[in-house]
């Protein structure tokens, strides 16, 4: 149990940057998982932290050892790493059974026969795999070969545990339990956990801290929460939340005293409080987001459209679960607003409302978040 | 009922034509091994023996036997070693690499290329320097070393097709090197070790050059040389010359029948996802 900390990691394969100038810390203990879009750098990353794979530039430490340096030429080999790692595509042995697959790493550490058995026992319980001991990785499914792999990682106790998209191919319902029971097993074990994964439900659920990764460069680190509500740029405002952020063009103006966001269909005045920080962008092009459930639906008034609100067509009319998603248009402006109920049908004109100390502004040119 | 459609019913005809021409000259080889020298003389080779007898097939085994049993000897240990050593050099150049480690394949594809001749009179040279010359261990060394090249070929053609994930996963399970050959990697090559097994046990067991030019006529002859010499000393016996073919060719035979179904295995089914 071990801090894992990544300094200046670079990783170039040809002319692909996999990875470019990363620096993180993870903390003992912490279950920190990487997010991002495929082919952004995540399993690269992951095997740079298993020493499977050797940087361009920058260290990577496991507590107070320094395991990987190109530098300083430092490099402990994955074996003495006392990391165990999930590959994405499982990579349990085809020759062997379920029970010696998990039972490898022990058999190769030399531990006893019969702490064996009971070990590798006790994790297949854990799993569900009891039933399949004897059984060859062909006679198995996606999802059990996805659990195999799970518990030859988790079968002994390493410093580190990599796991790269552990839940990708298991059904909806097998996949939020074994979500559920991996956190309480990380927080039983305390092992600190590198995770990966793209489905960024998965993460908001699990993850002590996240970082977004896009193409290499990281985008944001920070808790759950965090990512959420301050996202720190349009990448993460849009990759994080679901049904998506909206996002509308609109630039920055000052009638008298006061600073308006004109996107053309509205005009919404920027709250007191956050003005300060915008003062400087009067005349810009911004992006203003709001998240669908930060929209309300305002019971119209015949003939008149209520103060601050805007009057939109009701487009399509989705039900997800408790909640209804409205796709709403007005000129080129189209949001999609989660409301528990309506009394509007599709074709329908609704006034909607929004709560402006949820509203999140972005810089156009350099799509950083200003608030 | 339904008739074959005539593209089909001509395919077949041409392969039952073809294999006929091709187990012709065996069929020869076969009845004539059974015939005394009267129905040599006075019979078709095609045809049947008129009166069979073993007579010609113990005659050659007496002759054949002693060569017969060097063939197995240099043969089987040639082969196993070549296999081995192409097995761990086909994993370290795709599994472990190293700098220069596409350089040095290339160095084992041209071994393959290199024609026996050119290298018969070093070889000879070099055998007698060594001792080896007239025995059987030269014989192995020498196939041992002519065969790796391919073997090497045949392992990391097959290798390549091993997930790399596997090996890293093994790696991260704390097994080295040599722990990931023989318990990941060799259990996983049964199907390459039949195909280089079966191609080694061919080419080692059929080589004439070689043997001749390395233990022609002592203790270690091979039994391609002692076929041959059949003919020179018991002058036109081709019922024992014959019956020594089909001992000689045996082996070769079982192999095939025994093995071709593992020539046609996959083995890799359940590795990874999908
Ligand atoms: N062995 C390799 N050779 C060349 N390019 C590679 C290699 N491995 C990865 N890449 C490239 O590096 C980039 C990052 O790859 P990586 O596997 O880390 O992505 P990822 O985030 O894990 O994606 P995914 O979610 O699809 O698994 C990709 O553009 C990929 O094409
Ligand atoms: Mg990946």
């Amino acid at each position: 149990m071990v801090s894992v900390a990544i300094i200046n990691l670079t990783k170039t394969y040809g002319t692909t940057a996999a990875i470019k100038d990363l620096n993180l810390e993870i903390k003992d203990g912490e279950f920190f998982i990487f997010l991002g879009p495929s082919g952004c750098g995540k399993t690269t990353t992951l095997l740079c932290i298993a020493g499977l794979l050797k940087p361009d530039k920058g260290e990577v430490w496991l507590g107070n050892e320094l395991v990987t340096s190109s530098e300083r030429d430092v490099y402990v080999t994955p074996q003495k790493r006392e990391v165990a790692m999930m590959f994405q595509d499982y990579a349990i042995y085809p020759h062997m059974t379920v029970f010696n697959n998990i039972a490898f790493p022990l058999e190769v550490r030399g531990e006893d026969k019969s702490e064996i058995v009971k070990r590798v026992t006790a994790t297949a319980n854990l799993l569900g795999l009891s039933q399949l001991l004897d059984r060859k990785p062909r006679q198995l499914s996606g999802g059990q070969r996805q659990r195999v792999a799970l518990g030859r990682a988790i079968v002994r106790k390493p410093k580190v545990f990599l796991l790269d998209e552990p839940l990708a191919n298991l059904d909806a319902k097998l996949r939020v339990k074994t979500r559920t029971d991996l956190k309480k097993l990380q927080r039983e074990l305390g092992v600190t956990t590198v995770y990966v994964t793209h489905d960024q439900v998965e993460a908001m659920t699990m993850a002590d801290r996240i970082m977004v990764q896009r193409d290499g460069v990281t985008e944001q680190i920070g808790t759950p929460e965090e990512l959420y509500n301050h996202p720190a740029n349009l990448f993460v405002a849009g990759f994080i939340g679901s049904p998506e952020m909206n996002f509308t063009d609109c630039t920055l103006i000052k009638e008298g005293a006061r600073l308006w966001l004109d996107a053309r269909e509205f005009k919404t005045p920027v709250p007191t409080q956050v003005a300060p920080k915008l003062e400087s962008y009067v005349g810009e092009d911004l992006i203003m987001g709001i998240r669908p459930e930060d929209l309300y639906e305002r019971k119209s008034v015949k003939g008149s459209t209520q103060k601050n609100a805007l009057r939109m067509t009701v487009d399509i009319i989705e039900p997800v679960g408790p909640y209804l998603l409205l796709h709403l248009r007005k000129g080129r402006c189209s949001l999609v607003a989660r409301v528990k109920h309506t009394t509007a049908r599709v074709g329908q004109e609704v006034d909607i409302e929004m709560d402006p100390s949820k509203m999140h502004i972005f810089d156009k040119k350099t799509a950083k978040a200003i608030i | 009922m339904r008739f074959p459609k005539p593209r089909r019913v001509t395919l077949y005809i041409l392969l039952v034509f073809f294999a006929f021409l091709f187990l012709l000259p065996l069929w020869t080889c076969i009845t004539t091994s059974f015939k005394p020298v009267h129905d040599v003389i006075y019979t078709t080779p095609v045809e049947l023996p008129l009166s069979p007898t073993a007579e010609p097939l113990i005659t050659a085994l007496n002759i054949m036997q002693r060569p017969l049993l060097n063939s197995f000897t240099f043969t089987i240990s040639a082969m196993i070693l070549s296999c081995l050593l192409g097995s761990i050099n086909g994993y370290i150049l795709t599994k472990i690499r190293f700098r220069g480690s596409d350089t040095v394949f290339l160095f084992f594809s041209i071994g393959i290329f290199i024609p026996y001749q050119a290298v018969l009179v070093p070889l000879v040279l070099t055998m007698s320097k060594l001792g080896l010359f007239n025995h059987i261990e030269g014989l192995i060394l020498t196939h041992t070393a002519y065969g790796i090249p391919i073997t090497t070929l045949l392992f990391r053609n097959f290798y390549g097709v091993i997930p790399n994930s596997l090996i890293m996963a093994a790696k991260t399970d704390g097994a080295g090197t040599w722990t990931i050959y023989r318990r990941i990697v060799l259990p996983l090559s049964l199907l390459p070790f039949v195909v280089a097994a079966v191609f080694q046990f061919t080419s080692i067991w059929n080589d004439f050059l070689f043997g001749v030019a390395l233990a022609r006529g002592s203790e270690a002859q091979p039994a391609s040389v002692a076929l041959a010499n059949l003919r020179g000393t018991t002058e036109f016996q081709w019922n024992v010359q014959m019956a020594g073919t089909l001992w000689y060719a045996l082996p070769v035979l079982v192999i095939f029948f025994v093995l071709g179904k593992y020539l046609m295995r996959g083995y890799m089914a359940g590795a990874v996802k999908g």
